[in-house]
Order: C-alpha cells, then structure tokens, then sequence
C-alpha cells in the first residue's frame, strides 16, 4: 500500500503542492476519508492506467481520446477530495440507515459522471448498475459507457473518419497522388474495419469500468428496478439508497408498418458484418443523414425517404436547404415527402420498401441490403419501476418529467440525460450529471445545467455545426436581426477537386450587436464551431468579431471577416440602415 | 473629406500584396479617395523587378504554401487509411503535376486581386515605384518609360523578401520563393533546411510527407524560438516521429557543389564540425527583410531602422506626415491578416476621418506543419516573464480518435493560461490536427478576454477534439509571474467596452 502511495506521490508533490503542506498530511486527509484504497487502486502495478490511459477528471474524454496523464488526474481526484472531507462535505454525506448515499441506474456517459463525481468529488458512497456489454442493446444488453461510447458518438465518428478516406483518396488525385494507377480507388476490407472497431468499443467500455471502480463507484451487473422512493432491485438483489439516479437512456425506435421486424436501427448499422451495396433509410434527422453519409463515403448505393420537403428538420433552414444541395451533389438519393408503408422480404434476401408520397403516389424500391429505421428515440422508461415508486413520466413520450436540477416529483429520486429527453446530447447529459452531483452532495443547492446556446454538430459528408438561435428562432426572439452568410470553396477544392462548397452563417441581434447564432457547412465546421461557442456564450458582439484578425489561410477565418449582411430583417420597417462602420474598432478622436 | 486639388491622386500606394490592396480598395470604394497601386509585374521568384498583385501571401507564401501542405498530408492519409481497413499503399507521387496546378491556380488568384482593383476603381500601375519626394512617385513602368505621380498621400506596402544566412557556398541554396515554384523534388532526394522559424519547419514537415529525407538544422535547441516552450517540444517530438533529422544547436558553414550536382554541407554543432553528403538541396529559411532598399525613402524624409523596417506610429504613420506605412516592411507583426487589419485601419484614418489604431495584441496564429500548431495570446514563458501574480496553466495531451483505430502513435496537446486572480484566459496553445481552425474561435474569445469560467460553462461538441478545450477542469501546475506590476491594459480594455 506504502508502495503504492508513493508512487502517486510523486505526481502529488508537484500538482498539489499549493494546497497540502506535505505527504504526510495529505495521506492523513486521504485516509480520513477512506478513500485512499479505492482512490489509488488504478495504480497497482501501474497496469490499467498504462493500458487505458483514460482516466480523466472528465469523462468525456473517454470517448476516444487516451493516454492521459493519469497520475496527475488521480491526484487531482485526491486532492478534491481531501478539500471535501475537510471543508463542507458533511452536509449530504449522512447515509443514515441506507446501503449508499446514491444509486445510479445507467452505466452511460451522464450516470458514470455523475457517479464519479458524487463519489471522487464529494466523498459519497455510490453503486452503479448497468447490464451486460453488448454493441445491440435490448432489455437485458447495455454496458458500461452506454450510447455514447457503444451505439453512439463513438463508433459512428470511427465510421465517419473510416470514410472519409474515399474522400481523401479522391481528392489525393488531383494533387499529383497516382492513387492505384489509372484512376482507380483503394478497397475497403469492412471486416477488417469492423474488428478494429470494435476492439476499441470493448477497450473503451473497459476504460469506462476501471474509471468507475478508480472513483471508488461499486458496480453491479444487471437490470435495475426501482421498488420504492429509496429502494431498488438489481435482478432480484435489494439495495437501499438515499438518493436514486435514473440514466438508463434511450433506445432506437421503429415506425409500426408491415414488415418493421426486417429493418434494423443504428444499433445493428453500426455493426454490419458486410458492406451493403444498397441500403434505404428511414428519417432525415441527424443519425438517418449521418448513416447515409458514412455508407455513400463507401460506396454503397444510398437511399433516405423523408416526410418533410428538407432533411434536418430543427436546423437552421438556409441550412437544411444548403446541405441538401451538398447531400445530392455528393450522390445521395433523397426522396423527400416519401412516407414508407411496407418492408417485405423476398426470396433472394433482399428487400423491397414501399414508400407514398403526399399525393398517395407509391414508389416500389427493390433490391435492398438493408431498410434502417431512424425514426426517433424513445426513453427506456418501461419496466424500470417508476410507477410502483411514482416517478412521473410524460404521457406522450415517455420521459421522465425532472425540474430544473433533474430531480423527479418523487424528492429522493432524479434523472439526467436521454430518459429525460430534454437536449440528447452525450456532453448535455455530462453537463447534467455534474450539476446533479454539485446539487446532492456538493453543498451547491443552486447547481443547475445551463441549456443556452449549446452547440452540436451533425457528422454527415459535408457536416454540419450550430450554436445557437436559427435564423428562424431569432426571427421570432428578437425581432430585429441581421444576417451575415458567406459560401466559398475551400481552399482544399481548387486543387482537390471537389465540388462542395462550404457554407458560413452568423446571426446578430440588431438591437444589442449580440452574435445570437453561428451555423457552419463544410470541413472541420464541428471543430471550428467549439470556440465559436465559447465566445457566444459570452456574449460576444459582432463589433468584436470584426476586431478579431484571421488565422491565414484558414477556414474559420472567414467568421471574422464577414463584414456586410446579406440581409436586416426588422420587425417593423424602418428607414434603411447606412452600412455599419468603422469596421474596426475605432479609437475615438483625441480630445484635442 | 479633405482633396488634396494640386494632385494627381488622393493616395498612391506602393505594392499590390495583401495590406496595400485592401488599404487601397477601402480607401477608393469605401471612402471615395482616387487611388493608383504601382506593382511590379507578376513572377513567382521575386527581385527588385518581378512581383504581381497579390504580393508575398498569394504567390511566394500563405497560399501556394498550404496548398503543398495539403498535398503532402495525403502521405498520411495513406498510411492512417490502412489501419481503418483500406488496402491503400502509399502510392508515386508527380511533383510536376501539383506544381503545374499550383501555377494555375496562384495565376488565377493573381488575376482575381487585379480585379479586385480595378472594381474598386483603384488604377494599378506596373512598374517599379520609388519616391522623390514626399508628394511624388516616379514610376519605372514595365511597359517602358517613366510615369509621375503626385498624392496627397502614398503608403508604402512593399513588403519583405527572403535572406540568406552568409555563408560559404550560401549562392548555392534557395529560399522560400524558389521552393514554392520547384520544378521538380531534387535528386538525391535530400534536403537540408537551415533555420527552425515557422517558413523552414513547415517546408521541412512538407517535403517529409513527399517522401524526402528531410534534415533541419537550426541554433536554437528547439524549433520555433518564441512560441510556448512545450508546444516546441512537442513539435520537435512530433517531426522525429515523421523521421526528421533535427540537428539543434547546429549551423551550417559551408556549402560546396560537388561534380555530381549534390551538395555537401558542412556544419558545426555540439560535437563539432561534420558534414553531410548527398544533399540534393539546401533551403534557407533564415529570415526576412523588409525591402526598402533604393526607393527614395530619404528623399521623402522616411525613417528607417537599421535593417531596413520602415518606423510607423500605432496609426501606420511614417515620419513623414503624408506618408504611411504597413505590412511586413514595417516588421510589425508579419501575417497576412495583420497587415489586412493596418490596411483597412489606415483607410478610415487618412480618409474616413475616424483615426483608428491596428491592435496587434492576442493575435492568433497557426504554423502549419503536419500536425499543425496554433496558439493566441502569450506563452507560458512570456506569461511569466510580463505578468504577475499566479498563472494556472492547464495542459492535456491525448490521443486524437483517429490515432486510436490509424495506430497513429501522435498526441495532440492542449495548454490554456489563466491569470489566476481575474480567470481570464491570456494564451491558448496546441499542437495536434486541425489546431488552426480550431483557434479560430477560442482566439476570439481570448480577444474578447474570456475568462477560464466561461470556458469551463460552455458545453463540448462531441466528438471533437477541440471539445477538450472547454473540459480542462483541473490545472496541472500553478506558477509565478515574474513583473513587479501589471501591465497597463487599460487601453484595450475601454474599447471592448
């Protein structure tokens, strides 16, 4: 143990050294906590930090980042917590008569943080249920790192970079490449990509159990129930709790038309075992556009059939309109208005899909490797208990209805993340599972998520990233708005060779100069669009933008030298506007 | 505004780059000045009579530059592809084939900036302009003859050029010019680059993805003097990785052309004198000087530094009072978009009547090796050499998702900076892919004096790996600014406001 300690001592001394006087009173205030075995147990033998470098002060960065200074992070983790144990932890830490001081259900990206959080931050005594790993989940298939991690963000951008070689393959050409000779592209071994896939999928899912069991989080496999306000069952073993988390999350749902038992969700299209030459998509959100993309990148023949006239109903619509027009030119097949009325099998294998347009017209499309539902989401609220202990849900959807801190009407028992269904984004619900953590444990009764201007981004060819009103939404929020739109061909096309363009959109509150939303197509938009938000966020005004000098030659650059609108929208008509200058920030004349 | 009647012109500028365009243009479209732009006539390797609209940006840097980085980054394209499955080798390579679109392509935007002008209403003059005094401009036209011009008043955008390191067998190697418009990779295929500024490395990392053996020798122990220490040590790392030969703390002495057509550099570092054999070309990338050379720059009452720099006041005014300058030749700081922002500055000063100061400090950058590099504010060491009071410095390396499946053994690195007793954010670095469009807008939240908290409140867009900038909760070490005083930031402060 001595051992042990001095080895994560050593990282201690430099990190620490500001707060704790010395070794002895920090292994003191670690032990006064009991914490120290749990807390140090990743270094034995320095093995699983070595191995899965994940561990992290933020969770987060599971998702495919590795090789972290883990000693340093552990040592943070003890330092916080000796600031717990000596500060004012005492105020939630009372278990009382129950087994913990919080139970989480749902081993995804929100419970493990919040589980983490409550344990290494606060000093809480936490158990974790999740089920047995799987990459297609059902009622009895989870694992720990959830969605995210195993049927979500992870994968599906493993899937987006895979692709996007073709692109790079493409474009290598008309940079002097000679790619295989005569024009001809590289192949794909998919069998070969899906193995790596998924190794990294199980190597995460194992880096998301030692994270868990660093924090000092008891984990139980299996199916958790809730029985009362402050009791549940994981299959058939009864545990108490003062405070029950819910983050069991959400599943993939399928339209009820004939024949929806031969289609698959993203779960099964994140793992296929061949490379489908045809395949038909149901939905135009971002996960039916973002498939799409990844299959068309490799070569399969792509068909998406939606209700409405534009795919990504909810985004910006200039936006919607500008990536159809991109989606088309990269060779998707969009059949917009199309509702499907029946999948049947014939005897070759493949299927056949039946879709009606507005007018009733029916399209018959044959020859079908694959029909994938992408038709929503649904809260994996049933047989969870919630009604034996009176959690409320929504009748309509099924979500669990939680105040602004996440808590149910039921006082003991909360919910964060995609069961709530309120933004179902994995960095939301890690938002929320921290002010959960802060709220219950930490003292900070005020702790609340901030659900402003969170940006996100659609991983399709080209992407799509947003913070942020829509035109639309600012339209109706503020009335008075100017917009600054910009469309160019990346520097990388000219020569490339490709023919998308890339698309640029700010959105200002007239009244206030306020950046009220940023939207982007093209590459690297989802990179460029963090700072974007960072400082819409703050608040940033346009006159600010336009002191702000360009990265050259860069994309990004383009936001802050975008300097006429292409339209002022006014609530009430008013006299025209005079162009807005000096451009720069001008320096008021000297008062001489 | 205020006509200068006994003139030919409002304002007559000197060279057509990237600041006297868009100072020329806002001057004569925005604020209704008549304006020329004398520029000499278009060549990719410039001299005292080769140069063309666009100037050193679009034709001997920033543009034809990224556009080899590209084409040298599907090097890694290819071997990251094996490990998601492609049966992709590394394929041949035709060196000719880019640069003969490269040509193309620099010739197009060539002409695009020449129209530029001419929308603007500004008349470009081709030919060598120099002064003869501070109102008048004579013109050595291309066409043949000389032209006089009369201006209220003439700005000076002309620029720097490469130099050489002097030494033995110096006439032997090229610069920055020359590389951009190579006819072909040499033979043998190996390179020496000398110096480790941000034009040396970035040609070094291209021509590594090219498949040259690629040596750089530099006097410093690492790489881009003046950028935060770490992020150089990082890149040095990375280079080797890529199979660089660095040679730190080493000049090279003498060149000599053997009967073969290579070269042998000879240089002298830690241990000694040694030299390299078989070198089929040495590119200097040993700085820049402004080009004020014979421009009559005395006759009009123009001041210089020694080297050359033309001195501006922080309104780009030259000692003479009619007189401006901007861009590199007033060795300022030398990036495009700097030089952009002293143009359009200047334009409302000398005829928008709103006198309006470029603000050069929180510029963002980018070098754009491979994996590139960006940073804004100041470094680390700068942070501890000019503020005071506790700095928090936040760092994370990680592996970059597509390392995780390409096998790709690269790390990126993350660093932000904060003065710990107001949270603001005084320098944002990294080093890692697509770390320059990433900086983009975490540059403009640090001009806007974002503080750590503000980050921290923002919501990460997943998966990205800029989403790391906004999670970096704990700080790695805290340490000590080393001035008495803050310094006065009062000024940029009021004009946030």
């Amino acid at each position: 143990m001595m051992e042990m300690a001095g080895l994560t001592l050593h990282g201690l001394a430099t990190v620490t050294s500001h707060r704790l006087r010395s070794r002895g009173a920090l292994l003191h205030s670690c032990r006064a906590t009991g914490i120290l075995q749990s807390s140090l147990r990743p270094f034995a033998g320095f093995s699983p930090c070595q191995a899965n470098p994940l561990c992290s002060a933020t969770g987060l960065q599971a998702a495919g980042r590795s090789h972290r200074p883990c000693r340093l992070e552990q040592a943070t983790r003890c330092q916080v917590q000796v600031r717990a144990a000596s500060g004012n932890g005492a105020s939630s830490h009372d278990s009382g008569h129950y087994d913990y001081d919080l139970f989480t259900i749902g081993a995804g990206s929100g419970g493990v943080r919040a589980s983490r959080f409550a344990a290494s931050n606060y000093g809480a005594k936490v158990a974790i249920c999740e089920l047995p790993f799987a990459r297609v989940s059902s009622d009895k298939l989870g694992g720990a790192g959830g969605t995210c991690v195993l049927r979500g963000c992870v994968p599906k951008k493993l899937m987006v970079i895979g692709g996007e070689f073709s692109d790079s393959f493409r474009d290598s050409m008309g940079f002097g490449w000679e790619t295989l000779g005569n024009g001809q592209l590289p192949q794909v071994a998919w069998e070969r990509f899906m193995e790596k896939k998924n190794k990294e999928l199980e190597r995460l899912n194992g880096v998301y159990m030692k994270l868990l069991d660093g924090a000092g989080v008891e984990y139980f496999e299996g199916r958790g129930k809730i029985i009362d306000a402050h009791t549940l069952e994981v299959d058939g073993k009864r545990f108490t709790a003062k405070n029950i988390l819910i983050a069991v999350g959400a599943r993939a749902w399928r339209l009820p038309i004939e024949g929806t038992e031969l289609t698959m969700t993203s779960d099964e299209i994140l793992d296929l075992e061949k490379l489908p030459r045809k395949l038909a998509i149901i939905g135009s959100g971002y996960i039916a556009l973002e498939f799409a993309s990844i299959y068309n990148n490799y070569g399969s023949d792509v068909h998406v059939f939606f209700r409405q006239e534009l795919p990504l109903r909810g985004f910006d619509e200039e936006c919607r309109q500008f990536m159809n027009d991109q989606y088309a030119l990269r060779g998707l097949n969009l059949h917009p208005t199309h509702s499907p009325t029946k999948v049947a099998k014939g005897e070759d294998g493949k299927l056949t899909l039946w879709t009606k347009d507005r007018s009733g017209k029916e399209t018959v499309t044959e020859g079908i490797d694959h029909v994938l539902m992408a038709t929503g989401r649904k809260p994996n609220t049933r047989n969870l208990g919630l009604e034996d202990a009176g959690v409320d849900i929504e009748e309509s959807s099924g979500a669990i209805k939680v105040d602004e801190y996440s808590r149910t009407n039921v006082p003991s028992i909360w919910a964060i993340g995609d069961v709530t269904d309120r933004i179902a984004l994995t960095p939301v619900a890690l938002m929320e599972g921290m002010a959960f953590a802060k709220n219950a444990f930490g003292g900070e009764s005020g702790a609340k998520p901030d659900y402003e201007n969170v940006a996100s981004a659609v991983f399709s060819s080209p992407p799509l990233a947003s913070v942020g009103l829509t035109e639309e939404g600012a339209l109706a929020e503020y009335g008075n708005i100017d917009v600054f739109t910009s469309s160019f061909r990346p520097m990388k096309a000219t020569i490339g060779g490709g023919e998308g363009k890339a698309f640029m959109k700010l959105i200002v509150a007239s009244d206030s100069d306020k950046v009220i939303g940023v939207h982007m197509i093209g590459p690297d938009c989802a990179e460029i669009m963090q700072g974007m938000a960072v400082a819409v966020k703050m608040g940033v005004t346009k006159q600010q933008l336009d002191t702000v000098v360009g990265i050259h030659p860069s994309s990004a650059e383009e936001f802050v030298t975008m300097r006429s609108p292409a339209r002022q929208l006014r609530e009430k008509p008013e006299p025209q506007k005079t162009e807005k200058e000096p451009e720069l920030a001008a320096v008021p004349p000297k008062p001489y | 505004m205020a006509k200068g009647h006994d003139y030919d012109f409002d304002l007559v500028t000197l060279g057509a780059g990237s600041g006297g365009t868009r100072a020329s243009r806002f001057s004569a479209q925005k604020y209704g000045a008549k304006v020329a732009c004398v520029e000499l006539p278009f060549g990719f390797i410039s001299s005292d009579q080769v140069g063309g609209a666009g100037g050193t940006c679009v034709i001997r840097g920033c543009v034809p530059k990224k556009l080899l980085v590209y084409g040298s980054a599907f090097a890694e394209e290819f071997s990251d592809a094996g490990g998601f499955g492609w049966k992709a080798s590394k394929p041949d390579f035709d060196w000719t084939h880019l640069m003969s679109k490269k040509t193309k392509e620099i010739e197009r935007l060539n002409g695009v900036y020449n129209k530029l002008l001419a929308n603007a209403g500004v008349e470009l003059i081709e030919g060598r302009g120099s002064l003869r005094d501070a109102h008048t401009v004579e013109v050595a036209l291309s066409s043949g003859g000389i032209r006089t011009l009369t201006a209220d008043k003439i700005l000076l955008a002309i620029g720097g050029k490469p130099v050489k390191a002097p030494i033995e067998g110096s006439e032997h190697a090229i610069t920055s010019d020359e590389v951009l418009a190579l006819p072909d990779l040499p033979t043998p295929r190996r390179i020496v680059a000398v110096g480790a500024g941000y034009i040396a490395i970035e040609f070094a990392s291209m021509f590594n993805g090219f498949g040259v053996d690629m040596h750089l020798m530099y006097r410093k122990d690492l790489p881009l003097a003046g950028f935060d220490g770490e992020c150089r040590q990082r890149v040095a790392e990375n280079l080797q990785q890529r199979g660089l030969h660095l040679y730190p703390k080493t000049s090279p002495t003498k060149i000599v052309k053997q009967s073969n057509g290579s070269f042998s550099v000879t240089y002298k570092g830690d241990t000694g004198e040694s030299t390299l054999d078989d070198v089929g070309l040495v590119v200097f990338g040993t700085g820049r000087s402004p080009n004020t050379k014979d421009i009559g720059l005395e006759a009009a009452g123009v001041r210089t530094e020694k080297d050359g720099t033309i001195i501006v006041d922080e309104y780009s005014k030259t000692s003479a009072a009619n007189i401006y300058a901007l861009g590199d030749v007033t060795n300022r700081l030398n990036l495009t978009p700097v030089a952009i922002m002293e143009g359009m500055a200047f334009a409302a000063t000398a005829f928008g009547g709103v006198p309006t100061k470029p603000i050069h400090e929180r510029v963002a950058s980018a070098v754009f090796t491979q994996p590139p590099m960006a940073t804004v504010g100041l470094s680390e060491e700068a942070a501890v050499e000019t503020l005071s009071g506790d700095l928090d410095i936040y760092t994370s390396s990680f592996r970059p998702m597509k390392n995780t499946v390409s096998g790709r053994a690269e790390k990126t690195f993350m660093k932000i900076i904060v003065q710990a007793d107001t949270d603001e954010v005084v320098g944002v670095h990294m080093v890692g892919p697509d770390t320059p469009e990433i900086m983009q807008g975490v540059g403009i939240a640090v001009k806007c004096r974002a503080t750590k908290a503000q980050f921290d409140s923002t919501v990460g867009i997943h998966p990205t790996a800029a989403e790391e900038i906004v999670t970096m909760r704990s700080k790695t070490r805290r340490v000590q600014g080393k001035a008495k005083t803050e310094p006065d930031t009062n000024e940029s402060r009021s004009y946030q406001q």
